[in-house]
């Protein structure tokens, strides 16, 4: 009975962990132990046959041949790119959105955005497929007007591709961003104001410096999932350029070499690893009080 | 440091007018306190000063200078903000050396300004900090000094030691005073605390419930010559009685039903003190001497019943209900010089005041 009553205080005391218990679970057993597998793999000369056949660091050397280092580099820059263009035209809108909006103007605009993410990621995909292929929306209208006389090329290029992952990933930069700005005490841009700076003053060093936490998370939330995308190159890009879903993809389910995929699954993690740990400390160090918020 | 004047002012908030035909002229070097109750339009008029609001009709003076349609950072006024709105990014000597950045002054001579300032305002250990570091007392410190730095022709105070605890507050009180003294800078103070306005400032403005100034006088001028009931019930405790001006061969009496009529004395004839109009009387607590037995020497005298006593420290009030019901407050000083008459619960007691205690008003 004693023993029962002490469970009972101690699951009352530490309610929040007990409840994130199933969490914890699952990110274990679905991410942290397979993520562990792939390592491990990736270290094995050929998984794909039933008996051992040794460790090696073979994949790793042959990842740093200059056909699949382009790979990585093209995804890399595709993800920088990506990440760049969200932020480029989705501050201002977030900007706008928190600060000069009236409230029913905000929630059309919210609405919109926000739209597009109820939609099927490959649905949406194929919807740009049809804007852009030659006798698609775009081509047509251009047609109709006179303003081309043969259809433009637009699918299978770098340009559809980036084009179609700004589109896709741009609400996950906008929303951290416009969270932020919404929530930034407003008396600081008077007293920012009060004590001689102009609005360009303002932002640049008041209203901007202090959104960078939301732009952080959202540079994160677009560049590393734009970093492994996989689906648009496949669709919009054809077969034309590989980037380091592709050839994950290509690996496991094409060519079959299991160990090979894991390499480069393991090398990406790493480089977005890399690429985040790298953010975290230079803001950190820019901006100390970010961290030691509570 | 200049003057600010105010002229027709009007402002509105949805449709309605919170501030209507107001006309304020604060003298240079003053130290400027605006009271008044909550909601009653005096952190408006503060903001309309900065340049956060906008007025719909009215002028503004700094000077002789109209800064009406100037913009906010472009007016030689600053602002001490109730939050403190410090900027949590910068530490201490940033956010004082924020407006001195901004006007792109020479890094050494920032540094001598800065550092200047923060020792007036005694937070040299601290300069270095971030702001999250900060009790209350030392973030308010560092908002004053950063408005200050920039050599404002009159500093706007915002309410800026509501979130303060009393001993800090009236420390913090002291200190700006005697940094208004150093800086002869014209201050103007908003706050509802009528013993913050009392303590500080060299004129009180008070601002009534319909955005219109009360009256506005020296903090003496407005608690022993109050103008109307609003002021005398804002500032300090009173009892106000309501009754029948009577005048008689040269005798000025109010006659207040049930209990009596009181002698009073008028420093200067209103035009409308007549014979039979209605008028009320403000009598403070402290003024009223309380006692079981006869005192001799005094214009007026009321009988009534002890009801409460609470006991304050360095007073205490005894709440006594008169004859025709009404309760009266009276402040006992518990200075102990002399063996005092004891007073009790349900004792009858007489109320002694002269008729120069009495402020007589007409509404």
């Amino acid at each position: 009975m004693n023993i029962f009553k002490q469970c009972k205080q101690y699951f009352f005391e530490d309610l929040p962990f007990f409840f994130s218990m199933p969490a914890i679970v699952w990110e274990v057993i679905f991410f942290c132990i397979p993520i562990i597998c792939i390592v491990g793999i990736s270290f094995i000369k050929n998984w794909d046959v039933s008996a051992f056949s040794g460790i090696t660091l073979f994949h790793y050397i042959k990842l740093f041949q200059p056909i699949y280092l382009k790979i990585i580099v093209r995804s890399f820059l595709l993800a920088i790119w990506t990440s760049f263009l969200c932020l480029m035209f989705g501050y201002p809108l977030a900007y706008y959105l928190a600060c000069k909006a009236s409230q029913s103007i905000r929630n059309i605009l919210l609405f919109f955005l926000i739209l597009p993410l109820w939609t099927n990621f490959l649905t949406l995909i194929y919807a740009w497929y049809f804007v852009l292929e030659k006798h698609g929306l775009i081509n047509d209208i251009l047609l109709s007007l006179g303003l081309i006389s043969a259809p433009l090329v637009m699918l299978h290029s770098l340009f559809a591709i980036s084009i179609v992952t700004f589109y896709c990933y741009l609400p996950f930069m906008i929303l951290p961003i416009y969270v932020i700005l919404e929530k930034l005490d407003r008396t600081l841009v008077d007293a920012s104001q009060d004590l001689g700076a102009n609005m360009r003053q303002t932002f640049l060093r008041i209203i901007f410096p202090l959104s960078i936490p939301g732009v952080l998370t959202g540079f994160l939330l677009v560049f590393v999932p734009a970093f492994g995308e996989f689906a648009i190159p496949l669709f919009i890009g054809g077969d034309k350029y590989m980037f380091t879903g592709s050839l994950i993809e290509h690996y496991f389910l094409i060519a079959r070499n299991s160990s090979m995929g894991a390499a480069v699954t393991s090398l990406s993690c790493l480089l977005v690893l890399v690429v985040t740990l790298f953010l975290r400390w230079s803001i950190k160090k820019k901006f100390s009080y970010i961290e030691g918020r509570k | 440091m200049k003057s600010i004047h105010l002229e027709f002012i009007k402002k509105s908030y949805n449709e309605s007018a919170i501030i209507e035909n107001l006309n304020l002229t604060v003298p240079s070097g003053a130290f400027f306190a605006l009271l008044g109750p909550s909601g009653c339009g005096k952190t408006t008029l503060l903001r309309l000063i900065a340049g956060f609001e906008k007025v719909e009709a009215g002028r503004i003076l700094l000077g002789d200078e109209d800064i009406t349609n100037l913009p906010i950072h472009k007016r030689k006024v600053n602002t001490v903000f109730q939050n403190y709105a410090l900027f949590p990014h910068l530490n201490v000597f940033e956010n004082v050396a924020y407006s001195l950045t901004i006007r792109k002054i020479p890094q050494d001579v920032i540094k001598k300004k800065v550092t200047s300032i923060i020792k007036a305002v005694h937070l040299e250990e601290h300069i270095f900090k971030s702001i999250r570091q900060l009790s209350g007392g030392q973030k308010q410190r560092v908002a004053l000094a950063r408005a200050m730095v920039n050599d404002p022709e009159v500093l706007l105070l915002d309410e800026p030691l509501a979130a303060l605890d009393l001993k800090l507050r009236e420390r913090m009180l002291i200190e700006l005073i005697d940094l208004q003294n150093i800086l002869k800078t014209t201050f103007i103070y908003v706050t509802h605390d009528q013993f913050e306005a009392l303590t500080v400032a060299d004129y009180i403005a008070l601002m009534n419930h319909d955005g219109k100034i009360e009256q506005i006088g020296t903090p003496k001028e407005i608690y022993e010559f109050p103008i109307s009931t609003f002021v005398a019930k804002f500032i300090g405790s009173t009892n106000i009685f309501q009754g029948t001006l009577q005048l008689q061969n040269n005798e000025v009496r109010l006659e207040v039903p049930k209990l009596g009529s009181f002698l009073v004395m008028v420093q200067e004839k209103k035009k409308w003190m007549l014979d039979g109009v209605t008028a009320f009387m403000s009598l403070r607590p402290e003024k009223i001497l309380l006692s079981i037995g006869v005192r001799e020497g005094f214009a007026n005298r009321s009988a009534g019943i002890v009801e409460s006593i609470v006991y304050h420290g360095r007073s205490t009030q005894y709440n006594i209900r008169l004859k025709n019901n009404f309760l009266v407050q009276v402040f006992e000083q518990n200075e102990e010089h002399f063996e005092k008459e004891v007073v009790d619960y349900n004792d009858e007691v007489q109320l002694y005041w002269q008729k120069e205690n009495v402020i007589l008003l007409e509404r």
